[in-house]
């Protein structure tokens, strides 16, 4: 037999077989037991034609190992091509919930402060009088201690009004040093409309320290803002009045839906009211034991509603309570 | 409280555009809500158009008899053909006019017109048109004076900017112009007109009648100042006071009554005028109110009082609720000709209880539950009578005084360094005293400072705290943004605050959404919750002690809405009673969900899973619950909920966290389930219908020890093969240890163990 001729004949064979069948039969014929080149290899006596041999059996077997990918290949994109998917279909639906647009706001709050060192405290909401207005500097006469503004279980047990209590609750149980934020439920004796709700929730925060000024307040506050709000807000204080802090100020921001060119949110403005702070009363220091000459401090309190129904235009603050799927899913 | 600024300019020049007047006084002052332009408009030459007018003629237009067809002189030397629709006067009329061209307040331009076939070149004006009131039966007439052509600006305000300011409760002395005035005098370091006001008109000597005045209680009212007029003549106000009052937001009545309400307004003492002969005795007692006593106030109701309300009574009767209301019958009306004017202080807090408690605040009672300076009774008084003696003719006749002394200027020791440690900017002493002055302290500067703080701020600067806040208001702006030092504290969430972050996680993830629901309920299962004496609305009542009702309400509402695969949960708080004195507020966390126990129940193991919590759950009761579908872990419940509670096959469950969290593992150690291969195998087992799979479990680990790591159940087939009243559960078994390879004899003997044990103790056959 001819090697080269042998060869010959195998590669064209090897190149026409167009599919895996026909590609075996081509090995069994070329390369099988019982084929001419292998009965030639068993008879083969003298190295030279045994080399020969062998170099075309080496090159068949390459050849149809090629063959053999390129047919595997073209196969599969052949299927792959038969199975193409609309991709704009939707994928398979998986169950996902929502946290309530009220804890976001929460965990927001309570992560720029954990990022400022402070702590986040957990007052309870059933208060008595003497830490929720007495030991906060409210006098006797002062509204939010009527009934009619606040939720009586007896004679000096409340719920609380504002989340100050736990500022209390701290300063007595240890020296300053104090970095606090405390958020939860607060209660006002308040028929529930569109913007009341009797029952809303308060962020309030205290550094009681020394040295605390003014400056530091501010300087806090803007950062929270920014936080809240976006890095490009301004912030702008003002006078204002509070029994538990001595200054008071009120701090707005500049309005991030008009951007200062004037809307509704803002009362053409430019600016929406935001919170009340101040510097801690020095009342308030020393009904919990703190020496005023020696520690300063700055609180201030914000409604999570507030900051909710501005950034997100919610129109109604029922709809925090109503828990509407529709609603929550939003956020 | 309204603010117009042509009132203030008479107490303080400063001619700063209104929108920077806002600005200064919203940073310093109190919060100005907004500018509010009265009136006719100042604008374009606006105010040329309105002139003084005199009427010439005045007859019935020949074709509507309705009309009148005036001859008007408007210093044109040509007199001015105007149509009117009013008859309140006549030739000889000094009227107030509006010419073509004019834009009327609200906005409309005046045009010349033709009415019934007769041309109208203006338009002669009503108190309703100029926004000086609701009068419109006819038109205004002047007194006479100004001369035809009189810009009509310059008889009294057309109109003008008003600032609408919300004070704060500390501040009384800001209910007044006059205290604006101040503020702003102080803000722009100008001058402020003093408050030195002349004694008025007095009785001639030894003519002073005598006011039979009372006073019983004399902590409720330190001052009382009666001043008697006769000769009163009630009829309205001119057309500038009635300006001012429309401006600062009040309605002009007459001119005695007005006058008290404009020298409130100016001064911020409220005042009261009463008909002498409507007093009986002609006496003023000032007393609480005797058990029974009733009084119609002037707005018509019957006001039943309690002996904590302050009167003002006659010989017989209450005739005012001190310092909030006075009586209908010794109101001043037409026929009023003897005057008491009342210029009082009252107390604040006594004031705020009766008008909180019968609901009725006006603005007497809003200045005096924030405490009137007592000094002010006097200058009101003076005012007051300048302007009743000038406006009615009257004259004074007596007057009368009691008092309590007055209360010390309070004096404060001050630092001057102390207000920069505070503030955080350093302000010149200079400045800071400049700034004290003009606002009335007096300032004695040594090493440290003494301060008097002026009469009208007396119950609200005591306290060095409190003058510095008078500085660091004046330079708010200035202030820089820094933060704290913070040398010794370092932040981080508590571990329950961790793990309830984790709960709320996972709860996520199971595809469940948080609600929020109230934490007053209409009733509570536990008999002992706490209850609120007196709640607002009868569902918020009591203080819940389970989560239940606001998970299956809030479902109830979504299922309504149609909205589909609700799945909620609630991380909320419980108020456990006793309240002894206040409740056990522990923190919960519910769960509602489509698709019944099952759901719930995995929902709640995905749950403790994740929290490292191993539960062990038992069969129980619960009224809310499906009576074979409810089952108790420690600390909590799983189960569906009964299908009379809502539509549809609902799973639910509640845990008190703090149950849960004492069994959270501190640290979690490594547990090698790597380096060793596991075996598995399934095995079933035929039991009665009564025996739980949990039991089963526990008895094999019971049996096997902790080689067997993992047993759980994953069919459960009824049939012909294992007979009736029986039921074959199946279970994926894996059995692994952490120091050698198990064999499969060793498998075979942990079987057999398990087989065994489950045999003897529930009569379980291993089915192949």
């Amino acid at each position: 037999m001819d090697p080269k001729a042998l060869e010959t004949e195998a590669q064209s064979a090897i190149a026409g077989a167009e599919s895996p069948a026909e590609l075996d039969e081509a090995r069994i014929r070329y390369l099988g037991r019982k084929s001419e080149l292998k009965q030639a290899l068993r008879q083969v006596r003298d190295r030279e034609s045994g080399m020969a041999l062998n170099a075309v059996r080496e090159s068949l077997e390459a050849a149809f190992a090629e063959r053999e990918r390129a047919l595997r290949t073209a196969e599969l994109e052949h299927v792959l091509a038969e199975e193409s998917a609309d991709v704009t279909l939707p994928g398979e639906s998986i169950p996902r919930g929502h946290y309530h647009l009220l804890t976001q706001i929460r965990r927001e709050v309570e992560d720029v402060f954990l990022g400022l060192g402070y702590e986040v405290v957990d007052g309870d909401e059933v208060e008595d009088t003497r830490h929720l207005f007495d030991a906060l500097n409210m006098p006797l006469g002062h509204v939010t201690r009527s009934p009619l503004h606040t939720l009586f279980l007896n004679g000096d047990i409340v719920l609380r009004t504002e989340t100050s209590a736990s500022q209390i609750r701290v300063m007595e149980s240890r020296e300053p040093p104090v970095y606090m934020v405390s958020l939860g439920r607060v209660y006002r004796r308040d028929t529930a409309d569109a913007t009341h709700s009797p029952i809303f929730h308060q962020a309030e925060g205290l550094a009681v320290d020394r040295g605390i000024t003014v400056a530091d307040l501010k300087g806090t506050l803007l950062h929270f803002a920014r936080a809240l709000f976006g890095e490009e807000r301004e912030v702008r204080f003002s006078t204002d009045f509070f029994p538990f802090t001595e200054p008071s100020l009120g701090m707005a921001v500049s309005c991030f839906i008009c951007e200062g060119a004037g809307c509704r949110t803002c009362k053409f403005t430019g600016w929406i009211e935001l919170l009340g702070s101040g510097l801690v009363d020095p009342n308030v220091l020393r009904n919990v034991g703190y020496d005023p000459e020696e520690v300063s401090g700055f609180a201030f309190g914000i409604g999570l509603e507030r900051v909710a129904m501005l950034r997100h235009g919610v129109p109604d603050i029922r709809m925090f309570w109503e828990n509407d799927l529709r609603f929550l899913g939003q956020f | 409280m309204r603010v117009p600024l042509n009132w203030l300019r008479e107490y303080v020049a400063v001619d700063a555009p209104v929108e920077e007047l806002a600005d200064k006084l919203g940073t310093a002052t109190c919060e100005v809500e907004r500018i509010i332009r009265r009136g006719v408009a100042d604008e374009d030459g606006n105010l040329g158009f309105y002139r003084v007018g005199l009427v010439l003629e005045a007859g019935k237009h020949p074709n509507a008899d309705r009309l009148q067809l005036c001859r008007v002189d408007v210093g044109e030397g040509e007199p001015r053909q105007i149509v009117c629709g009013a008859w309140n006067f006549g030739a000889g009329a000094t009227v107030a006019v509006a010419l073509p061209g004019a834009v009327l307040p609200g906005g409309t331009r005046l045009e010349e017109a033709k009415l019934r076939g007769e041309v109208s070149r203006g338009m002669i004006l009503s108190e309703r048109e100029l926004e000086l009131g609701q009068d419109h039966t006819g038109i205004l007439v002047l007194d006479e004076g100004p001369e035809p052509g009189t810009p009509l600006g310059d008889v009294f305000p057309l109109g003008e900017d008003v600032l609408e300011v919300e004070t704060t409760p500390n501040r009384p002395d800001l209910l007044s112009v006059y205290g604006f005035a101040r503020e702003v005098a102080a803000l722009y370091r100008v001058d402020l007109s003093p408050l030195d006001l002349p004694r008025g008109q007095t009785p001639g000597p030894g003519q002073n009648e005598q006011v039979d005045v009372r006073v019983e209680d004399l902590e409720g009212c330190p001052r009382y100042i009666g001043r008697l007029f006769r000769d009163v003549r009630i009829g309205p106000s001119p057309p500038w006071l009635k300006a001012r009052l429309v401006a600062g937001g009040m309605r002009p009545i007459s001119n005695v009554v007005d006058v008290t309400n404009y020298v409130m307004q100016a001064l911020g003492n409220p005042l009261h005028a009463f008909d002498l002969t409507k007093l009986g005795g002609e006496r003023i007692v000032v007393r609480r109110a005797a058990p029974g006593e009733t009084i119609r106030t002037l707005d018509g109701e019957v006001r039943h009082l309690e002996p904590s309300d302050l009167v003002i009574a006659d010989a017989s009767k209450p005739v005012a609720l001190a310092g909030i209301m006075g009586s209908e019958d010794s109101e001043v009306d037409e026929s009023t000709t003897s005057v008491l004017l009342e210029a009082a202080n009252f107390e604040p807090i006594g004031i705020l209880r009766s008008s909180e408690r019968l609901g009725l605040r006006t603005e007497g009672s809003n200045r005096w539950e924030k405490g009137v300076d007592p000094y002010l009774a006097e200058p009101a008084a003076n005012l007051a009578s300048e302007l009743i003696v000038d406006l009615s003719g009257a004259r004074v006749t007596g007057e009368t005084e009691v008092a309590t002394e007055l209360p010390e200027r309070p004096v404060v020791a001050y630092r001057p360094q102390r207000a920069d440690d505070l503030i955080g900017l350093s302000v010149e002493p200079n400045e800071q005293r400049q700034t004290l002055e003009s606002l009335g302290f007096e300032v004695e500067a040594a090493a440290d400072w003494q301060v008097t703080v002026p009469t009208w701020r007396a119950r609200d600067v005591t306290r060095e705290a409190d003058v510095v806040e008078e500085v660091a208001r004046f330079h708010l702006d200035e202030i820089p943004f820094t933060l704290p030092l913070r040398r010794e504290m370092a932040g981080r969430l508590t571990r329950e605050q961790r793990l309830r972050r984790l709960v709320e996680e996972v709860l996520l993830g199971c595809g469940c959404s948080e609600i929020y629901t109230s934490s007053l309920a209409a009733s509570d299962p536990e008999a002992a919750a706490v209850r609120l004496p007196t709640p607002l609305t009868a569902d918020q009542a009591v203080l819940r002690t389970t989560l239940l009702e606001g998970l299956v309400a809030t479902a109830q509402r979504n299922l309504d809405a149609g909205n589909e695969g609700i799945r909620l949960f609630e991380l909320a708080r419980v108020y456990v009673p006793p309240a002894d004195p206040r409740p056990d507020e522990r923190w919960h966390v519910g769960a509602i969900v489509e698709g019944g126990l099952p759901r719930a129940k995995g929902t709640l193991e995905t749950l403790l899973a994740a929290l490292k919590v191993e539960p062990r759950f038992e069969r129980t009761q619960e009224p809310f619950l499906h009576p074979g579908k409810a089952a108790r872990l420690e600390g909590g419940w799983v189960g569906e909920l009964h299908p009379e509670r809502l539509e549809g096959n609902w799973g639910v469950f509640e845990l008190d966290l703090p149950t849960v969290f004492a069994r959270v593992p501190e640290r979690l150690v490594y547990e090698d389930v790597i380096t060793y291969p596991a075996l598995r195998q399934d095995l079933a087992f035929a039991v009665a219908e009564d025996v739980a799979a949990g039991e089963l479990v526990e008895a094999a680990r019971e049996a096997a020890g902790p080689e067997l790591r993992q047993m759980r159940p994953f069919d459960v087939y009824r049939g012909e093969q294992v007979g009736p009243g029986r039921k074959s559960i199946a279970f994926a078994v894996v059995y692994q240890s952490p120091e050698r390879t198990l064999t499969d004899e060793d498998a075979a003997a942990l079987r057999e163990r398990i087989v065994k044990a489950l045999a003897e103790r529930f009569g379980a056959e291993l089915r192949s």
